[in-house]
């Protein structure tokens, strides 16, 4: 490889060639360690082959050198590793200065690959390799796993490197109709759409509008497309109506008209009324013997190297056609000052038209009726060297060559085939059509067009009154009716443009149909021998197809394999299924930017401050406790011993919130809940007990009645966005006179708890009589707490005198604050839901969802007093009440260990009767007030009566035997938190 | 003269959630309601007026707002001289310039005007009451709307285009019309739109959950970094709607 530092290279062509490149700005990069330099607007190919460097990688079978092919990002002959991304397409990406790049899928050296030794045992990798190694002789998979795995993949990832999130992101686009696509087809489109008053979003993947325009040959001049895209263009951009996105690209269409399409790093996401798909044609190698090697491309490719980037393509060409556009790319060529040896069609007498007889004039020998043969190269298949050429004999059949010619390029112009993903992937229906040879749409589904050669339309009027025709229907299918009617041209001049059969086995084969897989004539023949003889099959079989380019240009000559093979019929027959994404999307592009929502109460930061170690619970973050984590089960000890000696405050912000308001608002909870609330004084408040329709506990919490018809209800963290939609549910069935408010980010509330938390509290709230009389358990208040205003209520979840204050969100800071400072000459010490855990559970108090499970009922979980038997229904009342008729098949017990010095049991140690599981241990803990394990599990029913022992399987399998006992552990008269 | 001492958010009571991110922004604060809002980003005015004209979003968290929602809501609103049209998804402008969203046909998001001063919100939620009479008349309840939801304004001509970074809604303005209420998903968090420009510069109050006001605030910010957007304080809001 020679590196070369002449200003944008050797190969450069002067301007005003090179529509995409600032001359001005030079950009130097290194591939393969060489230093080359570009222009802005130079993609890495082109870069590459302004410097003469024609190979740019390696093939994935057989590692045969592999360079430019389409130009356009079709193929994965381009695929290199810039820097640590692997798998970037040469002929799409943009050289940026200082971008170090390299080839891809060799052993050693892109120039002396080892690893094109593959090529010589070719024999031995049949196609179906997997299906006939690994099916019957399974053990060779041992043998063959390190070479498997060692020669899978492309580019290399560096699992050990300290990996970075790029930035990517997604954003909403809003418009009538989408035009995919700023060829010819796609202007006109666009432009007919927004004239009919459709607001219109034109998605071009180059960088700039035309298409083929730019750069295919439509005349004999050779200035026709240039002249008709720049007006088609401008008046594009004149249009308020459309909004044209540029290097952005529609990876697929979904279902009512939902599109992604992306832009950079960017994720947009666009849906509209309509769409017209104008994607275009994708150009058809030939298949012959070496069609593969560095030189030999796509006569477009050529036109792209030389009218977007002014770069010279070769210096003496062959170029093999079937269609006008090969003569077309001659007369470029010579303009271009490289010399055409010759054009050889495969057509034995193609049309005489202006083109054709203008490479005529120029002297350019003609060959008709014949084809390439072989490809001959040099060093090791580095490039091409010039080709053999025969006449044809019959279809797919070559007579022996009759010449060779010297060349360093060819060029492929023999046909197209719909670049119709997006129509496949909105279930447009294909059909083979004999007179162009090409699949084209048959029926397309609602809301969505059609327009140029995608739709089978290649004359250049024809496609921009397809276009006109398909941006009018578009958006008349949108709502806008201004002007007149069109109607779709009638002569659309698909003919003469794609030979049938460009496919010519040679004796020494390496024919490539699919230069992503290194498949060759000979394979797909071997693969319907073998058996798999419909295309859908042949292509998992022999993976035609299945590579980067999903087929792009070996589809279409697999099922003509197929067809010939096969005897079916080409216009029964389709090509495989192509589904999104069109183009390879980054897993950046999908996952876009994160956005994780989290909740935090208004003491959060106070929390931080005071060191607390957060958990997360669902979206909040709570508090676990407040110290260094290598102290943490000291710290729970001291802040529970603190709860049951003094004074503590936990933040309980994140608990459910409900205001439940109506006349018929206590009808309304003794429905929804198992206890009864009718009867339930105002200034009181009572536990709630939720189950579902089949009588299972979902949530808990306590009901305060504020007013007659004002109960402040109470929920779990997790559970009250559930509690809210079945209240809403059911009511709107019920029919009750009541409203129901989630308020719980509404109120911020603490629990302050401890012998001392009223002495604490007098200090800070005034205007409510705190006595145990005036104030007594179960008792709720409203008034004022540092002069905040505030719902009081004395509960006694953590078994100590308390009192859980709730106010309005924004004054939760200064609740806390005050609290905290009012508390000082007491020794008040915040304490964080672990020590919360240990402190219920020392009562004896469940956890719905960690003591419960989706199948406990009230019975299992041994609250029967939460059930009031007074009141005629409750939501899961009557399921309950059948599975406790029908006997139950474990209990909730308290227990404690037979043996004080046994391991603390963990959560979902398994219960045992003899061998069988009974249940589970829910929560257990050493309890520091009791100084012994104490805790809750599920046990069957004959062992649940106090003094029964039962046997738990701890860690290692060990059995230990906990004894059942009452609860609460703690204070069982309850006479700390009603003092 | 003696300089008057700095409003510092956490030496009143009613707190934004975010003060301390409004801090690290250089905001400079001034009492109103009861807590500190920020009324201006260091001292270019203009600068931060340009911003605003532009891109910029503003922290509106303890100004005055209310609800209310139930059977009779609106009935009882216009009984005490509001003026709330029959549509829902729309916010009817009052003449102090509060704006009346109704969110559904019994439900009223109120929120104030840029003065901040209160006057309706307070005698709205000091009139409610439960009433006496039997049956007791249905005029609604009220809702903790000051304590629910966070309230940001963004605002500028780039502000529909930073929206479609974070939410489903076309807010263009010849799409979004000025009062028209967007109740939507936003940066993945339920939220409400509702467009009322100030003066010829495109406005949008913003409120969701005040619980994530911590990260909605930043969320929204880095989706107007491409727009060089950041936020600005209430000084430029008021300046904009002349």
């Amino acid at each position: 490889m020679t590196a070369s530092n002449q200003m944008g290279g050797i190969n450069r062509l002067p301007a005003p060639r090179g529509l995409l490149i600032d001359r001005s700005k030079q950009i130097t990069f290194t591939f393969e360690g060489h230093s080359f330099t570009g222009y802005a607007g130079d993609t890495v190919a082109s870069a590459l082959a302004a410097n003469d460097a024609w190979m740019i990688s390696r093939s994935f079978k057989y590692h045969r050198p592999r360079g430019v092919l389409t130009m356009i990002g079709q193929d994965a002959n381009t695929l290199v590793q810039i820097g640590d991304e692997p798998n970037c397409l040469a002929d799409k990406r943009a050289i940026e200065p200082d971008m170090a790049i390299e080839g891809q899928n060799y052993i050693g050296t892109l120039e002396a690959d080892r690893g094109r030794m593959v090529e010589l045992v070719k024999k031995f990798l049949p196609v179906g390799f997997y299906y006939k190694t690994f099916h019957e002789k399974r053990d060779s998979w041992r043998f063959w796993e390190p070479i498997v795995r060692a020669m899978a993949g492309l580019g290399k990832i560096d699992l050990k490197a300290d990996f970075h999130h790029s930035y990517y992101d997604k954003k909403y686009l809003f418009a009538d109709v989408a035009v995919i696509g700023g060829g010819p087809a796609g202007l006109a489109a666009a432009l007919q759409a927004a004239e009919t008053g459709a607001e219109v979003i034109l998605v071009e993947e180059s960088p700039q509008l035309g298409g083929s325009l730019n750069y295919a040959r439509f005349d004999e001049t050779g200035d026709g497309g240039s002249r008709t895209s720049g007006e088609l263009a401008s008046r594009v951009r004149l249009q308020p109506n459309i909004t044209v996105m540029t290097n952005a690209i529609c990876s697929g269409w979904f279902a009512d008209n939902w599109l992604p399409v992306i832009q950079g790093n960017r994720f947009h996401k666009l849906r509209v009324k309509a769409v017209v798909l104008a994607t275009g044609s994708i150009e058809q190698p030939a298949v012959f013997r070496n069609n593969d090697l560095p030189g030999i491309m796509m006569g477009s490719a050529a036109q792209r190297l030389i009218h977007l980037y002014g770069v010279r393509p070769g210096k003496r060409a062959v170029i093999l056609t079937a269609n006008r556009d090969g003569y077309g790319q001659a007369l470029d060529l010579l303009e271009a000052g490289i010399e055409v040896a010759a054009v050889i069609d495969l057509r034995p007498t193609p049309p005489q038209d202006t083109m054709t007889k203008a490479v005529q004039r120029a002297g350019i020998e003609i060959r008709t009726g014949h084809a390439i043969a072989e490809a001959m190269h040099i060093g090791q298949k580095k490039h091409v060297s010039g080709v053999s050429v025969a006449p044809i004999i019959g279809e797919g059949e070559l007579g022996k060559a009759v010449a060779e010619y010297a060349c360093d390029t060819v060029l492929m112009s023999v046909g197209y085939s719909p670049a119709g993903q997006l129509l496949h992937h909105a279930g447009t229906k294909f059909g083979y059509d004999t007179r162009s040879h090409m699949f084209k749409p048959e029926a397309v589904p609602a809301h969505v067009f059609a327009a140029g050669s995608v739709n089978n339309t290649f004359d250049l009027s024809a496609v921009l009154a397809d276009g006109r025709y398909a941006g009018w229907a578009a958006a008349k299918d949108a709502g806008f009716e201004r002007g007149s009617e069109l109607a779709p041209p009638v002569e659309r001049g698909a003919e003469e443009q794609t030979h049938p059969w460009p496919i010519f086995p040679h004796a020494k084969g390496m024919e490539f149909v699919d230069f992503d897989e290194d498949l060759k004539i000979e394979d797909l023949i071997n693969g319907i021998h073998d058996g798999y003889d419909s295309v859908e099959l042949l292509k998992r079989y022999s993976t035609v197809g299945m590579g980067p380019s999903q087929g792009k240009h070996s589809a279409v000559a697999a099922v003509r394999i197929v067809s010939r093979e096969t005897g079916m019929d080409l216009r029964n027959m389709s090509v495989t299924t192509q589904r999104p994404p069109y183009t390879p999307e980054k897993f950046g592009h999908l996952a876009g930017r994160i956005f994780d929502p989290e909740r935090r109460t208004a003491m959060h930061h106070r929390h931080l401050e005071l060191g607390a170690q957060m958990m997360p619970a669902g979206l909040w973050w709570r508090p676990g406790y407040y110290g260094a984590k290598a102290d943490r089960d000291q710290i729970i000890r001291d802040e529970v011993n603190n709860v049951r000696n003094n004074v503590g405050l936990i933040d309980v912000s994140t608990l459910g919130g409900l205001d439940v308001r109506g006349p018929d608002a206590a009808e309304f909870l003794n429905r929804m809940y198992t206890f009864t609330y009718t009867k339930l004084q105002v200034g009181r408040s009572r536990y709630l007990l939720m189950t579902d329709q089949t009588g299972v506990i979902t949530d808990d919490g306590v009901a305060c009645r504020f007013h007659d018809e004002h109960f402040y209800v109470t929920a779990t963290t997790s559970g009250v966005d559930g509690v809210y939609r079945q209240m809403l549910q059911w009511n709107a069935q019920w029919r009750l006179d009541v409203d129901v408010a989630n308020v719980t980010a509404a109120y911020a509330g603490v629990n302050i708890a401890g012998p001392k938390s009223r002495e604490v509290l007098a200090r800070v709230c005034h205007d409510i009589d705190l006595s145990p009389e005036g104030f007594p358990y179960l008792g709720v208040r409203m008034g004022t707490v540092a002069g905040i205003p505030a719902r009081l209520m004395r509960v006694g979840f953590v078994g100590e005198l308390g009192y859980e204050i709730h106010v309005p969100a924004s004054y939760g800071e200064a609740l806390w604050d005050a609290l905290m400072a009012a508390g000082g000459l007491n020794g008040i010490r915040p304490f964080g839901v672990e020590a919360q855990r240990v402190l219920r559970l020392e009562k004896g108090h469940i956890i719905v969802s960690q003591d419960t499970d989706g199948l406990t009922n009230a019975y299992e979980a041994d609250m029967p007093w939460a059930v009031a038997k007074s009141k005629p229904f409750h939501v899961g009342g009557r399921s309950a009440e059948i599975q406790l008729k029908n006997g139950l098949t474990r209990k909730l017990v308290g227990f404690t260990l037979k043996n004080a010095d046994d391991p603390c049991p963990e959560e979902c140690h398994l219960v045992l009767k003899g061998s069988a599981i009974v249940g589970r241990v829910t929560s257990a803990v050493h309890s520091p007030s009791l100084k012994k394990v104490v805790g809750l599990a599920y046990v069957h029913p004959d062992d649940a009566q106090p003094g029964s022992t039962f046997d738990i399987k701890v860690h290692g399998g060990r059995i230990i035997q906990g004894t059942v006992v009452p609860i609460p552990f703690f204070d069982p008269e309850n006479k700390r938190q009603e003092m | 003269m003696n300089a008057l001492p700095k409003t510092v958010p956490n030496g009143l009571q009613r707190r934004s959630f975010l003060y301390r991110q409004l801090q690290q922004a250089g905001a400079e604060f001034a009492e109103v309601n009861g807590g500190a809002v920020a009324i201006r980003y260091g001292n270019n005015e203009a600068v931060e007026l340009d911003r605003a004209k532009a891109m910029g979003i503003a922290d509106l968290s303890v100004l005055p707002r209310t609800g209310f929602k139930g059977t009779g809501t609106v009935e009882w609103l216009q009984t005490q001289g509001l003026t709330i049209g029959q549509e829902s998804n729309v916010a009817y402008r009052q003449s102090g310039g509060e704006w009346a969203a109704r969110l559904a046909p019994t439900e009223i998001f109120l929120v104030d005007s840029l003065a901040g001063s209160g006057q309706l919100i307070d005698r709205l939620n000091q009139s409610w009451a439960w009433g006496s009479e039997k049956p007791r008349k249905a005029i609604g309840y009220p809702t903790p709307r000051q304590d629910s939801h966070a309230w940001f304004m963004v605002t500028g001509q780039h502000a529909p285009d930073m929206f479609a970074k974070i939410c489903g809604i076309d807010f263009r303005l010849h799409k979004f019309a000025v009062g028209q209420i967007a109740q939507t998903s936003i940066a993945k968090m339920s939220g409400i739109i509702i467009r009322t420009d100030l003066g010829t510069t495109p406005a949008y109050h913003l409120l969701a959950d005040i619980a994530s006001a911590d990260y909605l605030w930043p969320a929204v910010q880095d989706a107007m970094k491409e727009f060089n957007g950041g936020p600005v304080g209430l000084n430029a809001l008021r300046r904009l709607e002349g």
